[in-house]
């Protein structure tokens, strides 16, 4: 989901950047608060390893493979902030040395996939980790997680382009979205088995590597979630909306480029149909939430395949 | 006069309990060059982390164990025990962290707080001394594991280290690099202490021999003295060599 | 991965070339699509920095294949009529953005590259960590490819199933590795005097 140059306008450039450079700043300085110094090199091996993980093939059909992003896989590994860095690290390099995706919009690609992605992750990863106790527990929450990052990634994604106006709304969320509501299952499996392994080998390698109370994790997790929803909240509002007049008074109201936002806005009444639902926006929620809950009853089906409970073995609480 | 190294009753224990080093002493004397030897899992490796510092991780305040060149391995001594113990690890990769093997060199005194010029001086000094002046703008991966060892030893050597810890510098070598390496130690002043399984490289370079196993000190004393005893050689996992075996006289 | 040898465009102050480069995308993105001769100007320029820097044609290619998701995803969107941009112009941004970012990142090595972002006042543990991650990521490329072949030697299904069990493994020890290695390095830099 690298997004190459030119298919951002100036400000979306502007602010994507403005808002990753905001985020990982705060995380480098949480992470250089919480890591203890012996952790240090972890944090860039870990981007090397993630690099190198990339790259590894899972077949799909035909010729293709998936691969893995892994932005909430790390999360679950390292912790929100470190996983920021290691992702904001990595798309850096591949920007920089591999002219994998674009330099002005390096900003949106770490917003995200180094924020909204690997914090999204995290905490649907934590949330089913408490939900349910064990390997399962975290295999599932892992799946879920992954599927869950890519997803939210994408509808950022898809948000930065219509905000541009390089691609409709109508067109770019059930695209983006859509698409990666697929991708999101190989991700979501890959990052379960990934994490499974990971756990059977060394399972004191899981879990955060800061050494800060729970309290100080879940303070900097916060900000920087309130961040990632922030500037999905900016991009994707203006679309998302069932009432267009509103928005146009609102944006009226506060002096927005009325003109831009308005034929966006229109748009999607316009030209998205679903045969049978009378409103698109409830179509788009509709579509949304049956997608949400198939991703999640594969991730709890995957945790039952691939863990199998022995009797006498306790489950262990990370 | 002091030893380079002084061990006295070393014991150390893994995090999980089990029992790495056990009552371990010597000496090494300045300018002498000891063959620690053993068995894998014996404890070399552990021993030799002992020396700059790196174990235990929470060094202890008073006297310890580990005196280099007199003074106890101490959280206010180490950065100094550091500068004059150099330690070459195992794995070249490990090591080289920089991106190129110039800016590798250079971190050693670059830490040390000299100036750009010193620095510079000393990177050229040291990689014409392992013979690696030509390679100074690459990438580590870009080297043999030969040059790569080398140029380990060059970013040990710009700190001007008095000791020389190696931990099996000729493992992964050719021949010809095997070779190399052996004259470049050879030409080395510095007091050297080298844990290694190449039994020939201990004939060749280290007079005296200390052999560890399951962390203990089971032997010391003259190298060819203990690799001749083959049961003792036997008992302890290794074996006599080959150099040894057909006497006639170097 | 760089095959480039010494060129002018090499040569250039690393700064120069960061911000050139930053300019040349900046410009082409901000050129409006009514003025196609901007374009041929930026595209010309940009091509002569190409040859300059003797950028493979075939790897360049290659980049420009991995654009098409994005391309097809555009035409697709002119082609159902809705607000957007039209394909060709974006065709055409991205293609001359892309273009500039291959000789910038065959000219540019990472320590000029470093070295501009601490003149940028970037923190230092981000400069550390985009250091060690370039160092190492050949290494663990390296031990990925090492251990999925000897998977693959000791394989003899043809399931996807068990490959993907298999990559996922390999993916686990990887990370494994990677951060006992880790502490190795740690240990390394101490030995050589570094002080957190």
């Amino acid at each position: 989901m690298h997004i190459p140059d030119g298919f951002l306008d100036a400000k979306t450039a502007l602010a994507t950047t403005a808002l990753s450079t905001a985020g990982v700043a705060y995380a480098l300085r949480q992470v250089r608060i919480e890591l203890a110094p012996r952790r240090v090199p972890l944090l860039g091996l870990s981007a090397a390893f993630l690099f190198a993980a990339q790259m590894v093939n899972f077949p799909v059909a035909g010729g293709t493979s998936g691969h893995l992003v892994g932005a909430a896989l790390v999360a679950a590994l390292l912790g929100p902030s470190a996983a920021v860095v290691v992702l904001a690290t990595v798309l850096i390099v591949q920007c920089f040395l591999f002219a994998d995706g674009g330099i002005l919009s390096l900003g949106a690609n770490v917003f995200n996939m180094g924020l909204v992605a690997t914090l999204s992750g995290f905490a649907v990863y934590r949330i089913g980790q408490r939900l349910v106790p064990g390997v399962r527990g975290r295999v599932a929450a892992m799946a879920f997680a992954g599927w869950c990052s890519a997803v939210l990634a994408s509808v950022s994604c898809a948000g930065q382009l219509a905000w541009s106006g390089t691609v409709a709304w109508s067109v770019a969320l059930p695209a983006m979205a859509g698409v990666h509501m697929l991708i999101g299952v190989g991700e979501g499996l890959i990052s379960a088995l990934v994490l499974l392994a990971v756990s059977r080998t060394r399972p004191d390698l899981m879990g955060p590597v800061t050494q800060v109370q729970a309290s100080g994790r879940a303070r900097s997790f916060v900000v920087l979630g309130l961040l990632a929803s922030l500037g999905v909240a900016l991009f994707v509002a203006p679309f998302a909306c069932p009432w267009p007049d509103g928005l146009e008074a609102v944006a009226g109201k506060l002096g927005f480029g009325a003109r831009a936002l308005a034929p966006s806005a229109a748009a999607p009444l316009q030209n998205y149909r679903v045969p049978g639902l009378a409103s698109p926006g409830f179509a788009t929620a509709a579509a949304g939430a049956i997608g949400t809950l198939v991703a999640f009853c594969l991730a709890v089906a995957l945790s039952r395949l691939v863990v199998r409970e022995d009797s006498s073995r306790k489950s262990s609480h990370v | 006069m002091n030893a380079s190294i002084d061990i006295r009753s070393l014991n150390f224990r893994y995090p999980d309990g089990t029992l790495a080093l056990c009552d371990v002493s010597f000496c090494v004397a300045e300018g002498e060059c000891v063959g620690l030897l053993g068995p894998n899992g014996s404890g070399k490796s552990t021993l030799l982390r002992h020396l700059n510092g790196i174990l235990p991780e929470r060094l202890p305040t008073d006297n310890g164990a580990v005196l280099i060149e007199g003074s106890a391995v101490t959280p206010q001594t180490v950065s100094a025990v550091r500068r004059r113990a150099g330690l070459l690890f195992q794995d070249p990769d490990d090591q080289l962290f920089c991106s190129t093997v110039s800016e590798d060199v250079a971190f050693g005194p670059g830490q040390l707080g000299l100036s750009a010029d010193d620095v510079e001086k000393r990177v050229r000094e040291a990689l014409a001394q392992v013979g690696l002046s030509d390679l100074s703008g690459r990438p580590p991966h870009h080297l043999s594991t030969g040059e790569k060892r080398r140029a380990c030893l060059a970013g040990v050597l710009a700190c001007s280290p008095g000791i020389l810890v190696l931990d099996e510098p000729t493992s992964g070598l050719d021949p010809r690099g095997r070779r190399e390496l052996m004259a470049l130690l050879t030409a080395i002043p510095a007091t050297k202490l080298i844990a290694t399984h190449d039994l020939e490289l201990v004939v060749e370079l280290c007079p005296r021999s200390v052999i560890l196993d399951r962390g203990r000190v089971v032997a010391d004393g003259s190298t060819r003295t203990l690799l001749n005893d083959e049961p003792l050689m036997l008992a302890h996992g290794l074996e006599r060599p080959h150099v040894l075996q057909h006497s006639h006289p170097h | 991965m760089k095959a480039v040898g010494a060129s002018r465009t090499s040569g250039l102050s690393p700064a120069v070339k960061v911000v050139g480069a930053i300019a040349l995308v900046l410009t082409a993105t901000l050129t409006p699509a009514s003025h196609p001769l901007w374009f041929a100007t930026e595209a010309a320029l940009v091509a002569v920095a190409l040859v300059e820097a003797r950028v493979p044609l075939r790897q360049f290619l290659r980049r420009l294949a991995m654009l098409s998701p994005f391309v097809a995803g555009a035409a697709l969107a002119a082609a159902l009529g809705s607000h957007g941009t039209d394909w060709r112009v974006l065709a055409a941004r991205s293609t001359v953005c892309l273009a500039t970012v291959i000789v910038l990142s065959q000219t540019t090595s990472i320590s000029e590259l470093l070295g501009v972002l601490r003149a940028a006042r970037v923190p230092n543990l981000l400069l550390t960590t985009l250091a060690l991650m370039h160092r190492y990521l050949f290494v663990l490329a390296d031990e990925s490819a090492r251990m999925g072949r000897a998977r693959t030697a000791r394989t003899f299904t043809r399931s996807r199933r068990h490959a993907w069990v298999t990559a996922a493994s390999v993916v686990g020890q990887l990370f494994v590795r990677a951060s006992e290695r880790a502490e190795r390095v740690y240990d390394a830099m101490c030995a050589r005097g570094w002080k957190s």
